[in-house]
């Protein structure tokens, strides 16, 4: 399409890149519409991880296609979002995920990246701070890091801007305007936008901004808690992740430590109190793998959405029902880190039809009918 | 001690020499100061005295009072504070101790009352309100309270109280919106005067204070220009925002103890009012009674040192039989020395009623008209008044300045000998000797500056000229810090057409350290260049800037940050978000929460 008229409903990271990206490829009349303010949602909660190491070769390539963005963030949107790659030490407790974490390698390594296998005795010689009783293995990829999502999101709604991006914040969708099955355009609490293309990227919204077009997305939302310690001399370059062991921490570059666990027995909707018992659970948890936590105290808990689909992937596209309704939803709790590379694919997709660099087909929801395969590499 | 041999009221600069004087011939002294702590008014003068070297000469108030009380300590006087002298009753001087809430008896052989002098005020409307203070009183809160009385102040009155108030209220953090006075010219040295208006205060002269807006506190003033009979042009008022007055009008003697002792006073005009009479040894016409400073004559701390040492070399005479002529004599030297100027005449014609004669003048009063070349760093001093001063002349280690006759002549600088060190400026109370080189189209200018924050090497300043008018930018070159006497140097490089006219440097705002949240280091100007880049709401701000995100968790910087959010972007703090309140609230320790667990 030419000149779209494109409306993106959700100024997270996913909204945000994808306006800089149409903007990028040409389009004049991008509007993204928030109904807070930007990064309220999903991203600006999350733990900013930026992993490659995931357990299906699409979700590699996907990943390490967004570290490419990620480095050269800096450079091309003149905006330094503390992005560093210090790596992620993903840690195994478990014989038989260890055994699928040395397959995940052998695949991963053949997808081009460089992924170390560590033994629980080379763990805690090289990491003396790590308390590694019941430790089968750990696997570390150096180019793995973390990054300020919030700085993120307005790196790109900056930039978005110098090309000509509209962003209006505390704006809410209310309705979206379908004529003989294509969007027209969106109801909103600040007027009506006229739109050829209206994009659902609201994150822990995304059902219920389907809804508003009718369309009915697989995605649920659950509640993750997560806190903040106060800071000591940084030391801990890398995110020490364990889905056995259900946490992942990682040190700012502020000093403080972020850490973060599922918990199995939420239950769908938006909620964004914290229990004490989550801090309870981490704190004994996590002092036992990293004993110095012991003399720190918590500073900062809330929490945010996972927005998840059933095979814990993205979901991605545009609607088969509605014509110039696309979505970009679903991330299940892994957004932040993988939306640079799918945002500029979809620009690709509305812009020009196709995405030269990066394949969404297999991310759009026809994926639902058959059998999914679940990603295992999820807190 | 309560029957001391000498007994002093009063721990002021007068007093404690009085005690020191004496306590050194062997005399028992006793102190007493309705204060909490000794000195008088020298502890709350943050500002370098003039005079001689001999006498405390750039060394600031309240370094001069303590040294004054470990030398009256070390000579065994005893000090008694927060005791008031209830009378001086014909059998003995009543004393009231107002920690232990206890009356004593005290007959002593001499008395010393050193009681200084009280401040006068003027009648205003709305005079009463909160927010007028005395000159003492702000320098009181501020200098020895650690507490600013207001934001925006008018001072009336420029004599040298007013100026150094003035001046003194900007290095706390205050602004001073003007100081009005109603006389024709400043009263007070004009190295004082400039050192304000250099900053960017008016003084008006032929101006007074009209009245005080507020109703329970003070808001604003009115002020008006004063026709030839001193009355107000009510038509030429205008209205100044304020929340404070400072009332700097001048002082008059304490001299009620004086008169409850029997010691003849009189009216004097010209000592500052009701004066008790006495002799040159300080003794009134009670021969057991002696005063010594303002009590005496409204002047310098330096004079109520002089004669306190004067009265109590007097008292050890008289007590001891030992012959102090000699000593007395030499202060009486120090004193001739002081009052020799233009700034004692009306000190010198009082004194003329009493018999007691001071000579004046004997001293250069002319100021150098050649000066430099200034190819190489050297002083330039701009010091146009016959004040008691020297210190730039025994400072000097090349000899180069001179003060010309005696103490009050006008320093010369000899540029042959001046080797552009810097000591001169760095020493001068008066913050009167700027330093200059002038190179092609480039001139460096050293200016003395006490304020804070200090400027630091190749940070761009703006630069005044000598009435505060900001002429443009410059670059810092160079700081010569002064961790001593904390008049420090800020040498900036100028165009050479400003050599003569740079003055003054302000470090622009954004090096004020304004911090709002304090855990994370968030400055008032990071806030606003933030706002300004877009993040107008709490929470981005909030992620941005990390503000709120220490221990306090926003406690002490949400609503503040809220208040500036509101005013740039004109929205009522009420329709803003306020942002999450998060748990915990207090930093929550892991092994608190583990030990919580384990006892279960």
């Amino acid at each position: 399409m030419n000149d779209p008229q494109v409306v993106i409903i959700g100024g997270g990271i996913t909204g945000t890149a994808i306006a800089y990206h149409l903007a990028k490829l040409g389009a004049k009349r991008v509007t993204v519409i928030e109904k807070d303010y930007l990064s309220s949602g999903s991203t600006g909660r999350c733990g900013g991880g930026i992993r490659q190491q995931w357990s299906s070769p699409y979700n590699v390539r996907l990943a390490m296609k967004s570290v490419e963005h990620f480095t050269r963030f800096r450079e091309e949107m003149d905006m330094d979002i503390e992005y560093y790659q210090g790596g992620y030490l993903l840690l195994s407790f478990d014989e038989e995920e260890a055994t699928q974490f040395e397959e995940n390698v052998r695949m991963q390594r053949e997808e081009g990246l460089k992924v170390e296998i560590l033994s629980s005795k080379e763990v805690s010689q090289k990491y003396p701070y790590i308390r590694t009783e019941g430790l089968k293995m750990a696997t570390f990829c150096k180019t793995d890091g973390h990054a300020n999502p919030h700085k993120a999101t307005f790196g790109y709604a900056n930039a978005g801007k110098k090309l000509g991006v509209a962003i209006h914040t505390h704006t809410n969708a209310e309705q979206v305007d379908v004529q003989s099955g294509s969007v027209k355009g969106v109801h909103t609490t600040r007027g009506y936008f006229p739109a050829d293309i209206v994009i659902n990227a609201a994150g822990p919204w995304s059902k219920e901004v389907g809804q508003l077009a009718g369309i009915d997305l697989p995605t649920e939302s659950y509640r993750h808690q997560i806190f903040v310690t106060e800071a000591l001399d940084y030391f801990f370059p890398f995110m020490a992740i364990s889905f056995s062991g259900n946490f992942y921490m990682r040190q700012a570059m502020h000093g403080q430590f972020i850490m973060g666990k599922g918990d199995a027995d939420e239950v769908p909707g938006i909620n964004r109190n914290v229990t004490y018992r989550f801090a309870k659970e981490m704190a004994i948890k996590m002092v036992k793998v990293f004993p110095f936590l012991e003399n720190l105290r918590i500073l900062r808990h809330w929490s945010g959405e996972y927005n998840m689909s059933p095979d814990a992937q993205p979901v991605i596209g545009e609607s088969p029902q509605l014509k110039g309704y696309y979505y970009s939803v679903g991330y299940s709790g892994h957004g932040f880190m993988i939306a640079p590379a799918v945002a500029e694919g979809l620009a690709h997709i509305i812009m020009n039809g196709s995405s030269p660099f990066l394949d969404l087909a297999p991310l759009n929801t026809h994926r639902f009918r058959g059998k999914t395969q679940r990603e295992k590499n999820v807190v | 001690m309560v029957n001391p041999q000498f007994f002093i009221v009063g721990a002021g600069p007068a007093g404690l020499c009085a005690g020191i004087a004496a306590a050194e011939q062997g005399v028992s002294v006793l102190i007493v100061d309705e204060g909490f702590m000794p000195g008088g008014q020298l502890p709350k003068q943050t500002h370098k005295f003039f005079g001689h070297k001999g006498f405390f000469a750039s060394v600031r108030g309240f370094d001069i009072a303590h040294q004054l009380v470990e030398r009256a300590e070390k000579a065994g006087v005893e000090i008694r504070l927060e005791t008031s002298v209830a009378g001086i009753y014909e059998d003995c001087i009543a004393l009231w101790d107002r920690k232990k809430d206890h009356v004593w008896e005290s007959k002593p052989e001499r008395i010393l009352i050193a009681t200084g002098a009280s401040e006068r005020f003027i009648p205003f409307e709305n005079n009463l309100l909160v927010g007028i203070y005395g000159a003492g009183a702000v320098q009181t809160l501020m200098n020895q309270y650690g507490v600013l009385p207001g934001k925006d102040f008018l001072i009336v009155g420029s004599g040298n109280i007013g100026l150094i108030v003035g001046y003194q209220l900007v290095q706390a953090g205050a602004r001073v919106k003007a100081i009005v006075d109603i006389a024709s010219k400043i009263g007070g040295y004009e190295v004082h005067s400039r050192k304000i208006e250099r900053l960017g205060i008016p003084i008006l002269l032929n101006h007074t204070i009209v009245k005080a807006i507020g109703k329970q506190k003070v808001r604003g003033a009115v002020i008006a220009p004063v026709n030839d009979q001193w009355k107000p042009i009510t038509s030429e008022s205008r209205e100044l925002f304020v929340d404070s007055i400072c009332l700097a009008v001048g002082l008059q003697p304490s001299v009620e103890l004086a008169a409850q002792s029997g010691s003849a006073i009189e009216y004097i005009p010209a000592l500052g009012g009701y004066i008790p009479v006495r002799d040159p040894q300080m003794r009134t016409t009670i021969p057991t009674v002696f005063v010594a400073g303002d009590i005496s004559s409204i002047e310098e701390a330096s004079t109520a040192m002089m004669e306190g040492f004067i009265a109590g070399f007097q008292v050890a005479q008289d007590l001891t039989g030992t012959d102090m002529q000699a000593k007395m004599s030499n202060m009486r030297d120090e004193l001739t020395a002081l009052r020799r100027g233009p700034f004692s005449s009306k000190v010198r014609e009082g004194l003329g009623h009493f018999g007691i004669h001071f000579p004046s003048g004997g001293y250069r009063t002319e100021t150098q008209t050649e000066t430099g070349p200034f190819d190489t760093m050297k002083a330039l001093i701009e010091c146009p008044q016959c004040i008691p001063c020297n210190p730039c002349e025994t400072s000097c280690p090349t000899k180069a300045i001179e003060v010309g006759g005696n103490l009050n002549g006008i320093p010369w600088v000899n540029y042959e000998a001046c080797t552009g060190c810097g000591i001169c400026a760095m020493i001068c109370p008066g913050l009167a000797i700027f330093m200059v080189q002038k190179k092609g189209d480039k001139a460096v200018i050293g200016i003395p500056y006490e304020l804070l924050p200090l400027p630091e090497k190749e940070d761009v300043v703006f630069v005044q000229d000598r009435k505060g008018q900001v002429l443009g930018e410059a670059t810092v070159i160079r700081v010569m810090k002064n961790e001593k006497e904390k008049t420090h140097l800020v040498f900036i490089e100028v165009p050479i057409e400003w050599a003569d006219t740079v003055r003054s440097v302000q470090v622009p705002e954004q090096k004020k350290n304004d911090y709002i949240c304090r855990c994370e280091e968030v400055t008032v100007e990071e806030i606003e260049r933030a706002i300004d880049m877009g993040y107008t709401d709490y929470e981005e701000l909030r992620r941005y800037l990390r503000i709120g995100m220490g221990p306090c968790g926003g406690r002490v910087c949400r609503a503040q940050t809220l208040q500036i959010l509101s005013s740039k972007l004109e929205i009522p703090i009420a329709e803003l978000e306020p942002g999450t309140f998060r748990a915990p609230s207090i930093p929550l320790p892991f092994r608190a929460i583990r030990r919580g667990e384990t006892d279960e």
